[in-house]
């Protein structure tokens, strides 16, 4: 039977949750769908009452809602990024790893495109963007740019998951209608394999000016306007840095937590993980190389308004999370990860969790310190969220535990076909490394 | 293109839905081309867009046809069986030759 | 044609509050609230700025009235994303309250903090809608809004002047807070009749513009105290 030469196949292991839905799953899952609801009740309390019960006021109006959009956003990028690159530099260590981060992008930029209607006074009128847009607005800019990029790492995503679908339709697992819809005839043939290929070499290049001009539309936000540390031109360039850093460490993180849950040890290896976290400990030193120049400037140059803000952010009510940041993006991943006693996969966990932190700490300081000091002459006032703002925060961080519990339930989390495509082309591949070498002179060598 | 015909292992519901899906996909695309072109009038009519807004509008929209058209491409082809390119082991596909 | 702005003389300016008080009446601005006003939530389409120099015993407070500006170069009218407010011909920036969407990025782009968002739906007990303006819309919940430099006041004199078939004469319109003032400390007009006491008085050497280098070029002008 079909189902006994699946359980014979080497890679047996990663269908494995697809076929045996453990409880623990569904345990899991009632639970994140009942957070999931109650933040959606909050939600809707805000639609009713209107934006007054968050934390945000007349000076300080961007809050929450706009840096987890920031945030979620940011992490999309190493995703598609990572894979497309990797796929594109014929890095052989890619091929467990292309699979989850393009999923993160996909689930992470569905999430993060419709935080800015949950900040919007008027949802109700949000085809106004439609009919009324000016093309002028960043806002616009952006709206197209994260439209772009959503479909277009959908389809990066979708793309590679054919053969891993139609193998999993010809070993009749259940829904088969589902397997057999999607898989759209894929039978293997060399054909089809070419046709994948070029496929796939087309989006690979495609993806990367997509993804790099999305953060940098989101920065166009901030960086537009003229206010003191939002009106600076490195925007563009520090924030792709930074969803890139950000990205990494969400993609580490999400490795870690399936290789314990699925036991796939096997698969996702000490050296996936070493070379990973040296990406993310150059990013890191990028980060800081990025964020230095940007206060030096400022703080160099001591343009009234600016230093306000900078000192606000340094010294001011704002110091905590102003070092706390700096912490966890610069301080704590470069001591983990610099040496290799401490780079185990429990110390690179640590890293990126703290990555992770860190990269929101910056988010909220770069939106909330530049509106909490006027121009002109008001009251400063303390930004602090209500239960409304943390709950829809826990709204993007539940919908991103589901569906990824969702996708790892369907279809396999590591793509099959690229391993064992890996296994076969090892050969091909030597034969590459060898051809790198130089060409020597034949006589020569026999002498 | 001119050998397209349906897969043999895939029921016909499914090569309709198939198709359905397919045809969504273009039709976002002219959607989201007709919705930039508009905001392109309108810039034009009020006056007030930098130039650079324009050139990437309409650097966004070929974007959105290779996509469906890489998409397209992709789907058109894996229907395609033709029996010198099958596998010894899989000989269900010779159906295909008959239809 | 017109391009309508205003002169404020802080000369003058005894910081009385009339004019944010007229202001409040004139164009039905809702209360918020003692809480929501600490929590700097107050509705003021034209404040009253407190800057206070020195220490106790020399202590000199300068009141300085704020309406929107009007700026020549709005900064808020090139973020917003569907044209919720922009700058009409006669130079004023002009919104459309039932376009707008809420996402205050308007807010966050004025460089001077002018607009004012409704937090919550503007209560409007009986009482207060007695006392309302007919002349001005009532804004709801989720929108921004701010000075309009009594527009609804132009399009009456507009009307009239159309009526009995005469041209508009600039003094024919003037904004709540520019009435109210008891000691004539704003000045409005038309910047393009070069004989008007606003053309004039704008080009004096007591004349300021707040935060000129930002080059957004409000048409608000300020004449410095004299001591």
């Amino acid at each position: 039977m079909a189902a006994e030469e699946f359980k014979n196949d080497p890679d047996y292991i990663i269908y494995k949750p697809i076929i045996e839905k453990g409880r623990g799953a569904y345990i899991l899952g009632i639970v994140l769908v009942s957070v999931f609801l109650w933040t959606m009740y909050m939600y809707g309390t805000q639609l009713i009452r209107g934006l007054g019960i968050t934390g945000l006021n007349s000076r300080i109006s961007w809050g929450f809602y706009i840096v987890n959009f920031v945030f979620f956003i940011g992490i999309s990028h190493a995703g598609t990024l990572i894979s497309a690159i990797l796929r594109l530099s014929k890095a052989e260590w890619r091929r467990p790893i292309t699979r989850m981060a393009e999923v993160t992008t996909a689930i992470v930029l569905a999430i993060g495109g419709l935080h800015p209607i949950i900040d919007l006074g008027r949802p109700d009128r949000m085809l106004n963007i439609f009919f009324y847009g000016r093309l002028q607005s960043p806002l616009l800019w952006d709206v197209t740019a994260i439209t772009c990029y959503f479909t277009a790492s959908t389809v990066y995503l979708y793309l590679p998951m054919i053969p891993d679908i139609a193998r999993m339709r010809d070993m009749g697992v259940r829904p088969h209608w589902l397997y057999s819809f999607l898989s759209w005839g894929w039978r293997g043939t060399p054909h089809q394999k070419k046709t994948l290929d070029r496929a796939l070499s087309i989006l690979m290049v495609l993806v990367i000016p997509i993804a790099i001009s999305v953060h940098t539309v989101i920065s166009f936000i901030f960086s537009m306007t003229l206010q003191p540390g939002w009106h600076s031109t490195i925007f563009g360039p520090y924030f792709v840095v930074g969803a890139i850093f950000s990205g990494i460490a969400a993609l580490l993180v999400v490795m870690i937590i399936f290789r314990k849950v699925f036991h796939l040890e096997g698969y996702l290896k000490e050296v996936h993980f070493r070379y990973l976290s040296t990406l993310l400990l150059i990013m890191s030193f990028l980060w800081f190389y990025f964020t230095f120049s940007e206060y030096l400037t400022g703080i160099y140059g001591s343009e009234p308004n600016e230093m306000r803000t900078i000192l606000y952010k340094f010294t001011g009510d704002y110091w905590p999370f102003f070092w706390g940041m700096v912490l966890c993006n610069f301080v704590i991943p470069v001591v983990i990860l610099s040496f290799k006693k401490l780079k185990t996969i429990k110390g690179i966990f640590i890293a990126s969790m703290a990555v992770i932190v860190g990269m929101w700490l910056e988010r909220l300081n770069i939106i909330v310190p530049s509106l909490t000091i006027p121009r002109l002459n008001y009251t400063p006032q303390f930004y602090a969220p209500s239960l409304v703002e943390w709950a829809l925060f826990l709204a993007g961080l539940t919908a991103f535990a589901l569906a990824f519990l969702l996708f790892s339930k369907f279809f396999p989390i590591i793509s099959v076909w690229e391993i064992k495509e890996g296994r076969e082309e090892v050969m091909s591949v030597k034969e590459r490394i060898d051809g790198y070498q130089p060409d020597t002179d034949i006589k020569r060598e026999e002498k | 293109m001119l050998n397209f015909h349906r897969d043999a292992g895939t029921p016909p519901y499914i090569f309709a839905m198939q198709i359905l899906s397919i045809s969504f996909i273009w039709v976002f695309v002219a959607g989201i081309t007709w919705w930039i072109v508009r905001l392109i009038v309108l810039s034009v009519n009020l006056h007030d867009a930098p130039d650079l807004s324009f050139i990437i509008s309409i650097v966004i929209i070929p974007i959105f046809f290779i996509l469906a058209g890489v998409l397209t491409y992709v789907f058109m082809n894996l229907q395609r069986n033709r029996p010198e390119d099958i596998d010894n082991k899989e000989g269900e596909n010779e159906a295909d030759e008959k239809m | 044609m017109f391009n309508w702005g205003m002169v404020i003389d802080l000369n003058k300016c005894t910081g009385c509050g009339a004019c944010v008080s007229a202001c409040r009446s004139e164009n039905n601005i809702p209360n918020v609230g003692p809480e929501e006003s600490r929590a700097a939530r107050a509705i003021f389409w034209m404040d009253l700025l407190e800057v206070v120099e020195g220490e106790f015993p020399d202590v000199k407070v300068q009141y300085i009235p704020r309406p929107c500006f009007h700026c020549e170069k709005p900064p808020c009218t090139k973020v917003c994303p569907v044209r919720a407010t922009y700058k009409n011909d006669e130079g004023l920036v002009a919104q459309i309250y039932h376009r707008c969407i809420g996402c205050r990025y308007c807010m966050v782009a004025c460089p001077y903090s002018v607009k004012s968002f409704n937090w919550y739906e503007p209560e409007r007990p009986p009482e207060f809608r007695q006392t309302c303006n007919p002349d001005v819309s009532l804004r709801m919940k989720g929108v921004v809004e701010k000075c309009t430099f009594c527009n609804h006041r132009l399009q009456k004199a507009k009307d009239r002047a159309r009526f009995e078939s005469v041209e508009l004469q600039e003094n024919d319109y003037q904004p709540a807070c520019v009435e109210a003032c008891p000691a004539s400390a704003i000045i409005f007009g038309n910047f393009e009749d070069k004989k008007h006491a606003v053309y004039r008085l704008g080009k004096s050497n007591r004349a300021f513009k707040m935060q000129e280098d930002l080059g957004t070029e409000p048409k608000v002008i300020y004449l410095a105290r004299e001591d």
